[in-house]
């Protein structure tokens, strides 16, 4: 809104620049895309890009989750183990052929007192978020490796069909033609975005955001909105743990872990493509997705580990001066 | 009379457990834990565990350098990773010793330059702009390494810096002694550490001084990236080489979690270096310490964690600020 009027105010070619430098990180990240897209036209194959936007999807809600954490100025080093310990802990339950609905809900509730946890350091404790959530890293870790004998995979897709039909149908299903995986993932994204844009919790996290001492003297409940971000992003973490599992048909203790700093490149991208670098659910969608759809390029174009993070630091050393210096031009 | 000495005794104990807690708690640990294994105080069993802490030492005080002054490193892990391989290398290639240790520390230097370049200049935060520097370092590691690992033998020059001893003291612990011995007198005597730590921790007073939040920041990472250069390229001389173990996330954590144990040496939680050296010791004699006992090592990253946890929170439990930190 406020854009138009400046750009009606000046000149049309002012208003055109102002456009451009707006919106030049999610223009520039188009035109890598197609860029991409010329270098191999592969990549661009309707079956290719669909098939991303259903591998992404786990990704996606993981980074809502960290997204979580860092609206408040925080951060949640833990977020890629909850998933894991999660996914881990419905593969057991799937093997010991518990009933249904403990598998879908116990790693939730896993998640909800891992977030209880932090949200007690960091908030009412007064421990530096870093600190906290690392140390909860390590413990879980710990955990995690006790409960599987030293990283033994649960292996899932050798169970009897009956026994996993209800677990595979989260990632592998399919309702209406599109994989259930991508309905649900959609539905995340709406409920997260509620919570963020649409609640009181989330103008107040908003605040806490902007200047804790001043939301604390408006009446903000400054440490539970501190906590409760903390809980959001290790439920949303958890449930993308589950999914994932349900989507891979194993679980390998310690895997998810790569995903924390593909976490943190979807939030990053996703501040700078919003207005005013704030910390917004879609934002990090389409930041998580572009993730995504990069790492899926440099597989199709053959080329090794060493090249995706190279490609993964430049891409968030890039964004990031533009943001920063789009924000010494404002 | 009575009263007011009770008092004083107990503003004295609590006095006691605020500011040497930590120390009294890491002691009492590894003494429990070593007493109990009986091998653990023989004195060539502690030459080794001294040996074997040194890098990670070396690591934390780099770290701590750049926290002094408001920074934050993150790539430190992937730094030591680099030039560990680079050292293995060279000393491949034939280079001699000291050029290896020469190139080790510009590499260092180098990092610590762009890192300055991205937090100074086009100012991101050093979390996310080290967070980057990591990412980009593994990548240039795997890239030149090949993904193999590169192994050394029958190097005995090189060797000497990493497994020499001089009488029965280990090399490697002589240098890191006498790198912390030197950076404690950098940092704490001469007027340029000191406005470093002014920076770090009052950049509004500091400010005011007009004392500059770039040269600062500039020294903290050039000197941090230095050392950690230097280390990696005594870790490979250490382990034989350079393995490809995807170890530089928990490096770069231990190195994190020793400076910050080390704040709780002092009541108003200030980074020192001497500080950070002896709880970089403490976290990797623990884990000796736990083998010697028979403690599976799966439980020991969660030790580690809720010792971290746990000590840190005595020292901040009294403010109980809600824990923000600077992302973005």
């Amino acid at each position: 809104m406020l854009s138009t009027k400046t750009a009606a105010g000046g000149s049309s070619s002012s208003g055109l620049k102002q456009w451009l430098i707006q919106n030049s990180v999610i223009l520039g990240m188009i035109a890598v895309l197609i860029v991409f897209g010329i270098i191999n036209p592969k990549f661009a194959a309707p079956k290719n890009l669909s098939n991303v936007l259903y591998q992404s999807s786990l990704l996606i809600i993981m980074a809502i989750g960290m997204m979580m954490a860092m609206s408040v100025k925080a951060v949640d080093l833990s977020i890629a183990y909850v998933a894991d310990a999660a996914g881990l802990l419905a593969a057991m339950m799937v093997i010991r052929s518990w009933p249904s609905a403990a598998v879908f809900l116990l790693p939730v509730v896993f998640g909800v007192f891992i977030g209880l946890c932090n949200c007690l350091f960091v908030s009412y404790l007064g421990l530096s978020a870093i600190i906290a959530t690392l140390g909860q890293m390590l413990i879980i870790r710990s955990f995690e490796l006790m409960l599987t004998n030293s990283a033994e995979a649960q292996i899932l897709f050798m169970l009897p069909p009956n026994q996993t039909k209800t677990f595979f149908y989260l990632g592998t299903g399919k309702l209406f033609g599109m994989p259930f995986l991508t309905i649900f993932t959609v539905l995340v994204i709406i409920a997260a975005y509620f919570i963020r844009h649409r609640t009181v919790l989330g103008r107040e996290m908003d605040a806490v955001n902007g200047n804790a001492r001043v939301a604390l003297l408006s009446g903000v409940n400054v440490r539970k909105v501190f906590g409760a971000a903390f809980i959001l992003g290790s439920v949303f973490s958890s449930i993308s743990g589950i999914a994932l599992v349900s989507r891979t048909g194993s679980a390998v203790p310690t895997s998810v872990e790569g995903y924390l700093m593909d976490c943190f490149v979807s939030v990053y991208l996703g501040a700078i493509i919003s207005k005013n670098n704030r910390m917004t659910v879609i934002g990090t969608a389409i930041g998580a997705l572009f993730t995504r759809l990069v790492s899926n390029w440099i597989t199709i174009m053959g080329l090794g580990a060493a090249h995706k993070d190279i490609i993964n630091g430049a891409i968030i050393l890039a964004a990031l001066s533009i943001g920063a210096l789009k924000k010494q031009h404002e | 009379m009575n009263k007011n000495s009770t008092k004083l005794n107990k503003a004295f104990w609590e006095d006691l457990i605020l500011r040497r807690g930590t120390m009294i708690g890491m002691i009492a640990i590894i003494l429990f834990l070593g007493l109990r294994a009986p091998s653990f105080f023989r004195v060539k069993n502690l030459m080794d565990v001294l040996k074997q802490s040194c890098i990670l030492i070396l690591v934390a005080m780099g770290q701590t350098v750049v926290l002094v002054s408001g920074g934050f490193d993150m790539s430190a892990g992937s730094l030591l990773q680099l030039t560990a391989n680079l050292a293995a290398g060279f000393i491949l290639a034939g280079m001699k010793t000291p050029s290896v240790l020469i190139a080790g520390i510009a590499v260092g230097l180098a990092v610590g330059l762009v890192n300055t370049f991205f937090v100074v200049m086009v100012k991101i935060p050093a979390f996310v702009a080290t967070l980057a520097m990591m990412l980009v370092l593994s990548g240039v590691t795997t890239w030149y390494n090949k993904g193999k690992s590169i192994t050394l033998s029958n190097e005995p020059g090189f060797f000497f810096l990493g497994q020499g001893y001089i009488g029965p003291i280990p090399v490697l612990f002589i240098i890191t002694v006498a790198v912390m011995l030197l950076l404690h007198v950098f940092l704490k005597k001469t007027k340029t550490g000191l406005r470093m730590y002014s920076v770090g921790e009052n950049y509004a007073a500091a400010m005011l001084h007009g004392i500059s939040k770039k040269k600062a920041l500039l020294i903290s990472f050039m000197l941090g990236g230095a050392l950690i250069g230097a280390a990696g390229v005594l870790q490979a001389s250490y382990s034989y080489g350079a393995s490809t173990m995807s170890t530089t996330l928990d490096f770069l954590l231990q190195a994190l979690a020793a400076s910050l144990l080390g704040t709780t040496f002092s009541r108003t939680e200030e980074l020192s270096v001497i500080g950070t050296a002896i709880s970089a010791l403490f976290i990797s004699s623990l884990s000796s310490a736990l083998i010697a006992n028979g403690v599976s090592n799966l439980l020991q990253p969660g030790l580690l964690g809720l010792i971290l946890v746990v000590s840190v929170m005595l020292t901040v439990i009294k403010k109980r600020e809600i824990g923000q930190v600077t992302i973005f």
